[in-house]
């Protein structure tokens, strides 16, 4: 099926159903789930994935399944190989056809809504701060009053980067493509400033080509045309930059959109996206690659720092275990301790929404609680809403791991 | 510094894994999914029969493996046996597993039946089955896993083990795990009887039903995060109190199963979960890489020494297609393969010669064709994954899993050995 | 020993029998229908779950087809809650002839049999796991049944006119007073004891078995060869229509979506005894290579039980060729009392369970007129019990169910989302029912883990009942564990053997079920 616009068509007819014949039933996606760990409003991936599965056709009955939070849990643990995760977004894409909320379609917006409050940065996190506005928002459009929302810079990434000055380290390493995404050109432009400065110090000639939404959120909230068409987009934007270069990110759940999760759940079946999916790495996982290589230099400078890491779900779900773990190993003074839970509640969009407000809050606890036991001042995480929920939960600072590399090469 | 890639975290390669990192390799622990452990009842079995019940499992392997040579018993004694679950004991600590791994406890099962196993956890060993026993088997209406009439009334009816009667009763309360719902599982349970407050509550409910002189049996789902909450229950209630296990989602084999990951992470292995083993390159006789097939196309693992422990059938790591044909998924391993039918039509009948395909292996725990040349010079086996065994009817699957892991781990530290003191570069 | 009476007594608790038992009880006679078994344990239970359009045999058989036709849209309007109304495609894969298209749609218009030629790319919009290789497709009426919806709604219909089902019931003997049937002599296969029903007239519906029983009343050889085939069931649905292959009838040569699984039948093989038919490994693998044909992948694909059933075939030598009373190819009518010089005995056998509702009315018909006692036909004017609403089933029904009561009920069988109200429900109903009895009014282990999950938890709940103890709750769940396995050994392959040794740790591993101590009396019926 290579025309996108066919996501919603593959969900109801293809799914990841092929794979639920590979369920056992042996309960294990169900003791990772971290939404029905704390809720029974949720069935659990189980009963949402292969086995309501096999009573669907037509009508959605099961209004249930949008508990699920999309987090990837199953999936990952799931031992016989099903896509419970992937069956679920689907089946959900199908349901959401049909009655589609208003803020699905606004929260899942993602550059408009930076491109829309850039400018007037200050006024916008003023307004979102102030709890009455926030309250008719909730009224409006269901996106919960106390939801972490982002706080958009004055700077864009792209407004940095023609200011700065060049790099003072010789690109003897050859040339990579950075992938910001949306909250790395909007809102964590920290992060995508310290990454670009890291590859820099390696040797590398950073290029940043212009770029546009991957399209996650509104695959998570079910608009799958929507999506499709935005993924194959910033494909070509990225493929534009250069032919066979490496893409490095440090934007985690972008990327696995990008390696799998717009061909797994949404069926995109184009050769751009394959191609960019195969040359995308996440920042962390390309040192960790250069260090099984041999060629990452680690001279580095003592970090005084004990700090829980947490790994998100999507960063997880692409089956590459935690790289920022193994590469915090590596700098002296570093004692990073990881986070042990499954999610952190926010999963993309769905900690927003006023109905899953409390869920998402639950589902964070375990988390929450972890870092006010290690450090309640500051805290590790690779993806952007998972460190304004963190951040909104604890108090804390939390900041990419490429922070801590940043500072240990002496950048910082 | 060595590498090893170990393939598949179930009991064999969570020990394997564990003892290969302290022993100085550099380790990851690729895996599919969650391992097996946690669907298991959260116990050590050594050997339960032989096919009459066995007590002494230590004792019985030298005849077990003389009338059975195709058995991965044949190939690893009873002392390395017994020291690898001992091994396993002292990495959970007593908090997880006790017992004498040359005693089999006889411990009832979810449906009443007594059933022996070596080690088991402190929370299960008070339901031993002995002559006199006085229990009171304790159902959660809420919990659709476990019904105590029928545990009571088939342990009642049973000549036990070592001879004698015990008496038990089944009397159903109804505790609420968690508002709003009737059908809990065990584990949500477990996460309740993690709260010192619901345990109070919990283990009043079950005191009103005790009466003096009983021993309490429950459903294995006191704690899952705090160890000790089986025995502050036992003296909230006031009466020695064990647990049953039930059928997936097992806790005991939950907190088995997460200790011994943690325990391998803190060990230093790279635990890399959702990476399906995909391929692999070899040259000279030896595995160079696997490829794992993961999100954004494959990646490769090289390593000094590959561990398959990736289980039976139940893991998908053998596969029997619709010819019948068998095949080991990850490095098409050679297989032994029963004559004649795989499969026949009488349940209560002899062992399926399905389940008994496996791979052969050396003395070393390398992988081995039928016909006893190495496959792969660093390609070794343990588990489930080993010829010869039908683990559930022997109640054989954790001692057959760490015996082989051991002697499979030490071989790999070996072998490195023997290449670094040669000189040649690892 | 108990005696009973009553004007007519029904031998076979089929879809005949069942049929048969109603249509009498309607027409105002007292009825007893007996069976050695539970309903729809033989034949009715053991197909693949087809409500023909009458399109299978619109060449083969044209006036088959267009009863077919007819009864399709009667027991879809009567029966509602037991029929889906899928739809079917009669598809030319690319082995087919293209060509023979115009014989079979010249054929279903003079049968009058619905139907419409559709484009290949129709067919895989709708159904995309088809083969595209396909070179031509008609779309029909095609339904699918749950058989054992089928007979018990009938036989609740025939109750409610006051008929009585008794099930687990063994004719032993069919006495006679001189040239006429006088009473029939059954053992209650529960209790030993002898029950003895007087009556004037014995329709004899047992289908395959239907020779035994007319020996019983002293008219041999009445010879019903049983036709058996094996279907296997696949552990979702492939396709959510009827797939039929666009050829003569042949092996293989359809797909039926039926509940949350689909099955392909079937095959053709003369058996000996209906009691021990094989499902031979060879037949298994025809079976796949069709299915193969008609959905590419099919071999990957998860089958999850496979079962064979008889079809019931007369070859009377003494049934001339020009008997009137030989309805159609399919369906025969036997008259003992010109054959053997018996009153009071007919014998029906053949037949398509499409078609069960009019084989009644003829059989029926037949009695009235040896009686001299013509009574009107009614059975196709009345809903059956339970489908007053006249709403057909679709899929996503216990889906829906579960999503509003499953916090107030707990799931017993997930797979099928069977609860714990309904299963107790269908027991109280039938307390001395065994597991499967229950199953197969609530799909209770019929799903991927074949009862490996929920085979516990019945017995638990069932021990909880006054009626059962526990030697027997023991022995129901043993009985259950090899009933179950009955079907799945002879396609264990692929994921299902993943399954089943998942299972094989839980019942055997953990539950350690084969040293529970043995039940005093090994037998549980």
């Amino acid at each position: 099926m290579n025309d996108a616009s066919h996501g919603l068509e593959f969900a109801q007819t293809q799914v990841a159903r092929a794979s639920l014949d590979h369920c056992v039933k042996c309960t294990i996606c169900e003791t990772h789930c971290p939404v029905s760990a704390v809720t029974p409003k949720f069935t659990g991936p189980k009963f949402v994935g292969p086995q309501a599965e096999r009573f669907r056709h037509g009508e959605s009955v099961d209004h249930s399944l949008d508990y699920c939070s999309s987090c990837g849990a199953c999936t990952l643990n799931c031992p016989q190989g099903v896509q419970i995760a992937e069956l679920n977004s689907q089946a959900r894409a199908v349901m959401k056809a049909d009655h589609m909320p208003l803020r699905d379609r606004l929260v899942s917006s993602t550059t408009l809504m930076g491109t829309l409050m850039t400018p007037v940065a200050p006024l916008a996190n003023a307004a979102l701060s102030i709890k009455p506005l926030r309250t008719v928002v909730e009224k409006v459009i269901g996106i919960h009053r106390d939801a972490p929302m982002p706080k958009a810079n004055t700077q864009t990434i792209t407004g940095w980067l023609k200011k700065r000055k060049k790099p003072a380290t010789p690109a003897s390493r050859g040339t990579v493509v950075f992938f910001h995404g949306c909250a790395g050109g909007y809102f964590e432009v920290e992060t995508s400033k310290k990454s670009i400065e890291v590859l820099e110090h390696l040797g590398y000639e950073v290029l940043v080509p212009r770029q546009g939404c991957c399209g996650l959120a509104q695959q998570s909230n079910g608009l799958f045309d929507q999506a499709s068409d935005k993924v194959l987009k910033l494909c070509d934007e990225l493929r534009a930059a250069g032919k066979d270069l490496t893409i490095v990110s440090a934007s985690g759940s972008c990327t696995g959109m990008l390696k799998h999760e717009a061909h797994e759940i949404m069926g995109v079946d184009d050769d751009r996206l394959k191609d960019v999916g195969t040359r995308i790495r996440d920042i962390m996982e390309f040192l960790l690659e250069l260090y099984e290589e041999g060629d990452l230099p680690t001279d580095f400078a003592e970090v005084p720092l004990t700090t829980v890491y947490h790994a998100p779900c999507q960063l997880k779900s692409q089956g590459m275990g935690q790289p920022a773990l193994e590469i915090l190993k590596l700098i002296p003074g570093v004692e990073a301790v990881e986070s042990g839970a499954t999610c952190c509640g926010i999963a993309g969009t769905y900690g927003l929404k006023a109905e899953k407000y409390d869920v998402a809050q639950a589902v964070g606890k375990p988390l929450f609680d972890k870092v006010r036991d290690v450090n309640p001042e500051f805290a590790l995480c690779d993806t952007e809403t998972c460190r304004w929920q963190m951040r909104k939960g604890t108090g804390a600072t939390v900041e990419h791991p490429i922070f801590v590399v940043h500072q240990a090469y002496g950048l910082s | 510094m060595q590498r090893v890639v170990v393939i598949g975290a179930g009991v064999a390669g969570l020990v394997a894994a564990i003892r290969l990192a302290r022993g100085g390799a550099r380790v990851a622990l690729l895996t599919k999914g969650t391992g097996g452990l946690q669907l298991s009842q959260g116990t050590v079995d050594i050997l339960g029969y032989s096919p009459d019940r066995v007590e002494r499992p230590l004792d019985a392997l030298a005849g077990f493996a003389g009338s059975h040579p195709g058995h991965p018993y044949a190939q690893l004694d009873a002392a390395e046996v017994g020291a690898a679950a001992d091994y396993l004991k002292e990495l959970v600590g007593p908090g997880l597993l006790v017992g004498d791994p040359a005693v089999n406890l006889q411990l009832p099962t979810a449906v009443g039946a007594v059933r022996p196993t070596a080690l088991a956890s402190p929370s299960m060993t008070a339901g031993a089955c002995v002559d006199g026993a006085k229990f009171v088997i304790v159902g959660l209406s809420r919990l659709k896993d476990f019904y105590p009439e029928l545990v009571a009334q088939n342990l009642n009816r049973t000549e036990l083990p070592g001879g004698g009667r015990l008496s038990a009763r089944g009397v159903t309360i109804d505790v609420v795990a968690r508002e709003g719902e009737v059908d809990s599982s065990g584990l949500t349970f477990a996460r309740a009887l993690d709260d010192s407050g619901y345990r109070r509550r919990f283990a009043q409910a079950v005191k009103a039903v005790v009466e003096p002189g009983e021993t309490v049996g429950l459903p294995a789902v006191l704690g899952l995060d705090d160890h000790g909450a089986w025995a502050e229950l036992a003296e909230l209630i006031g009466a020695e109190v064990f647990e049953i296990p039930l059928p997936p989602p097992s806790v005991p084999g939950m907190r088995l199963n997460r200790t011994l990951t943690q325990l391998a992470k803190d060990a230093g292995v790279r635990y890399v979960p959702g990476s399906r083993v995909g391929g692999f390159s070899a040259s000279g006789g030896r595995v160079d890489s696997v490829q794992l097939g993961v999100a954004g196309g494959p990646r490769d693992f090289r390593a000094d020494a590959f561990l398959l422990a990736t289980g039976g059938f139940e893991s998908g790591s053998l596969h029997a297609d619709s010819y019948h044909q068998v095949h080991e998924i990850v490095f098409d391993l050679p297989l032994r393969v029963p004559e004649g039918a795989l499969v026949h039509g009488d349940y209560w009948g002899e062992a399926q010669p399905l389940f008994t395909v496996g791979v052969e292996t050396d003395e070393r725990m390398r992988v081995r064709t039928p016909r006893g040349d190495v496959v792969y010079d660093n390609v070794y086996a343990a588990g489930g994954i080993l010829a010869g065994a039908t683990r559930w009817q022997e109640k054989s699957g954790e001692g057959i899993a760490l015996a082989s892991a051991v002697k499979a781990a030490d071989a790999i530290l070996a072998a490195a050995e023997s290449t670094t003191s040669q000189g040649v570069a690892s | 020993m108990k005696t009973l009476s009553a004007d007519v007594v029904v031998v076979g608790g089929g879809s005949t029998g069942a049929g048969v038992v109603r249509d009498v009880a309607m027409r105002g006679y007292s009825a007893i229908l007996v069976d050695r078994a539970d309903l729809g344990q033989g034949t009715t239970g053991r197909y693949h779950g087809l409500l023909h359009s009458g399109g299978r045999y619109v060449v083969s058989d044209p006036h088959s087809a267009t009863e077919c036709a007819e009864e399709n849209e009667i027991i879809t309007r009567i029966q509602s809650h037991a029929v889906e109304k899928t739809g079917g495609y009669f598809v030319a894969t690319h082995v087919d002839d293209p060509a023979w298209g115009d014989e079979w749609a010249k054929g279903a218009t003079d049968t009058k049999v619905p139907f419409e030629e559709v484009s290949v790319a129709e067919v895989l919009k709708a159904e995309p796991r088809v083969n595209p290789k396909i070179s031509r497709a008609f779309k029909v009426l095609d339904g699918s049944v749950d058989g054992w919806q089928l007979v018990w709604s009938a036989a609740n219909s025939a109750k409610q006119y006051g008929a009585q089902i008794l099930t687990y019931h063994r004719v032993t003997k069919i006495e006679r007073d001189g040239d006429r049937v006088s009473q029939v002599v059954c053992t209650d296969e529960k209790t030993g004891e002898e029950v003895r029903i007087n009556t004037n007239f014995v329709l004899n519906c047992a289908a395959a078995w239907g020779g035994q029983i007319a020996h019983m009343a002293g008219c041999p050889d009445v010879q019903v060869v049983p036709g058996a085939g094996i279907m296997i069931a696949m552990n979702h649905r492939l396709t959510n229509s009827v797939v039929n292959r666009l050829t003569y009838p042949a092996d293989g040569d359809i797909l039926v979506p039926v509940h949350t699984v689909c099955i392909i039948g079937t095959t053709d093989q003369k058996a000996d005894d209906p009691d021990k038919l094989v499902i031979a490994w060879d037949e298994v693998q025809q079976m796949l290579d069709c299915g193969e044909l008609l959905v590419p992948g099919f071999r990957e694909a998860r089958a999850i039980h496979a079962w064979a059933g008889a079809r019931p075939l007369v070859k009377d030598s003494r049934v001339g060729s020009g008997d009137t009373r030989h309805m159609s190819r399919g369906m025969s009518i036997i008259d003992h009392s010109e054959r053997d010089g018996l009153k009071g005995l007919l014998t029906i056998a053949g037949g398509k369970l499409t078609t069960y509702r009019l084989m009644a009315k003829n059989v029926v018909d037949a009695m009235c007129a040896q009686l001299d006692d013509p009574r009107p036909c009614t059975t196709a004017d009345e809903q059956v019990p339970g489908s007053e609403d006249r709403k057909n089933y679709v899929i996503t029904h216990r889906l829906e169910e579960r999503e509003h009561d499953r916090t107030e009920d707990q799931i017993l069988c997930e797979c099928e989302l069977m609860s714990k109200g309904m299963f107790t429900r269908a027991l109280a109903d039938q307390p001395k029912g065994n597991f499967d009895d229950l199953r197969r009014q609530l799909r209770l282990g019929m799903g991927p883990c074949q009862g490996g999950f929920c085979s516990m938890r019945a017995t638990g709940v069932a021990h909880q009942s006054e009626h059962i103890d526990i030697e027997r709750a023991t022995g129901l769940m043993r009985l259950f564990l090899k009933n179950r396995w009955i079907g799945i050994w002879p396609i264990l392959y692929g994921d299902q053997v993943r399954q089943t040794a998942l299972d094989n740790w839980i019942f055997q591993g953990t539950l350690d079920v084969e040293h529970l101590p043995g039940p005093t009396h090994e037998e549980v019926v």
